[in-house]
């Protein structure tokens, strides 16, 4: 099947939904009995991080066509909503370590945390789409890939607290519904209201640089050495921007 | 004017401009931890938003160069780290500064000065096509070398550093653009196939010096989301101002 024969909005469908059913992956080391060290988590959590700044560069280059003012905007538009949802959340200082000690009530929030991440990583797709489609599959071969550590690290989490493993990976792929979701509505609305191409790339942007700033990278810091969390984070960030400037 | 005066003469003072980015600082008074974590957080957000026009420079000249030479940044920032460690024994002073103090702001400026390098040969392979545009390219150039300022002082002032002393790192780490620019015009043939590795250097350094001292740095002192907000606002304005440019 040639992707160029797609429907656009099938291949936004299948493509988002690739990358969110990615996430059982994550489940891998604990299904062969080795569940990851904290080093590891951390190395996971350094590498999710530095996918998501790279897809927040390539959003930056090829999704603000000049608009450097809605672009702006946009961003702190998204920077606000994590802001905003991790207050209401009450998920803003959450880390890995504490969850371990904390009830019940921590393992909820760590899906929680997770499904507010697969949205504005939904937007991203949808918008990458609406640039071109061969950027957008990138961008979900990009997330595909920053979900299975993602996943590795909720479903060590959610095991730790007494989920079987096949529960944990079916938790860990249905955070990533919202991903799916919200790659088709923005990709249909911004053919709807073209115009709102900068802004709506300024939230993924915003939002996802600021997710990894403030959840992702200071977790993987407490876990790992800083040298192998830098390391780590940057080869990510250079394989994404390689990527997608192949594609685009 | 001789071309090549002019071409150094607009290099020098996009140099000089770098200075004008300690001036906010001037108007600090009270420098706490928290200050200087915040500092740092907008520090490494101009960074990484400087990097990325490195790195979309780079790549239109070649992409894989640009990695290698991305890959070559980051030993680099490892080896010097590695060297300033080796003298534990006797304490590294810096400014008013030592050990870990002096060590981040001989990191700066190490990478700093090394990213001009990279900037002044960009500088003079574009003039190359011709001095007509300089005074646009220049006016430009200084205005990107402004924020440029701000990270280098972001780091220093909160060590106890003077203003006018960080205006003259911040120049100082700018010196050698107009020292690269003129060769680099003079022999563009020569001077643009380095251009990618250079510039995935500069980047490559930049970037990894973000993550492994000022971003843990800042998140040991400040408060998470407030780091997060300021370096991904300034990253992103970093990023629009040299689009806008």
């Amino acid at each position: 099947m040639r992707v160029t024969t797609l429907e656009p909005i099938a291949a936004v469908l299948l493509f988002s939904s690739l990358a969110a059913l990615t996430a059982v992956l994550g489940v891998g080391p604990q299904a062969v009995g080795r569940a990851p060290s904290r080093t590891q988590i951390g190395w996971a959590n350094a590498l999710a991080g530095g996918l998501m700044l790279g897809v927040a560069y390539t959003l930056l280059a090829e999704g603000l066509s000049g608009a450097l003012i809605a672009g702006g905007l946009g961003t702190l538009l998204g920077i606000g909503f994590v802001r905003v949802s991790h207050a209401a959340a009450g998920t803003g200082e959450l880390d890995v370590d504490e969850l371990e000690s904390s009830g019940p009530g921590g393992g909820y929030k760590a899906i929680l945390v997770d499904a507010l991440h697969a949205a504005d990583e939904g937007v991203a797709i949808g918008v990458a789409m609406v640039v071109s489609i061969p950027l957008g599959i990138a961008m979900a071969a990009t997330l595909a890939v920053h979900n299975i550590p993602e996943a590795m690290v909720l479903s060590t989490v959610l095991t730790r607290k007494g989920l079987s493993l096949p529960r944990a990976a079916a938790v860990s792929v249905a955070v990533n519904v919202n991903q799916v979701l919200l790659a088709a509505i923005s990709f249909g609305l911004l053919g709807l209201f073209p115009a709102a191409l900068p802004v709506v790339a300024g939230f993924a942007v915003g939002a996802l640089m600021y997710r990894s700033l403030v959840e992702l990278l200071p977790e993987s810091y407490h876990q790992a050495g800083e040298t192998s969390i830098a390391v780590v984070t940057l080869l990510a960030m250079g394989v994404v921007v390689l990527l997608a400037g192949v594609a685009s | 004017m001789n071309d090549v005066l002019l071409v150094f003469l607009y290099a020098l003072a996009t140099a000089v401009a770098t200075g004008f980015g300690a001036i906010p600082f001037a108007f600090v008074r009270e420098i706490s931890a928290r200050f200087a974590a915040y500092s740092s957080a907008v520090a490494g957000g101009l960074m990484l938003g400087a990097s990325f026009g490195l790195v979309a420079e780079g790549t239109a000249y070649g992409r894989g160069e640009t990695l290698i030479g991305a890959l070559a940044g980051v030993a680099f920032i490892l080896g010097t780290k590695r060297l300033f460690g080796e003298h534990d024994g006797q304490e590294l002073v810096f400014e008013a500064a030592t050990g870990e103090g002096a060590k981040k702001m001989l990191l700066i400026i190490i990478v700093m000065t090394v990213h001009s390098f990279a900037e002044g040969v960009a500088v003079g392979v574009s003039f190359g096509g011709g001095v007509t545009l300089g005074a646009v390219i220049t006016i430009a150039i200084a205005i990107h070398n402004i924020p440029e300022g701000v990270a280098i002082s972001a780091v220093l002032r909160p060590q106890g550093v003077s203003v006018g002393r960080c205006a003259a790192w911040s120049v100082f780490s700018s010196l050698p653009q107009p020292l690269m620019a003129v060769p680099a015009f003079l022999f563009v043939e020569t001077f643009r196939p380095a251009l990618p590795y250079g510039l995935g250097f500069a980047a490559g350094a930049m970037v990894f010096m973000v993550l492994v001292e000022l971003l843990p740095e800042a998140y040991k002192h400040g408060d998470r989301a407030q780091v997060a907000t300021l370096a991904t606002a300034s990253a992103v304005a970093m990023v629009l101002f040299q689009q806008w440019l």
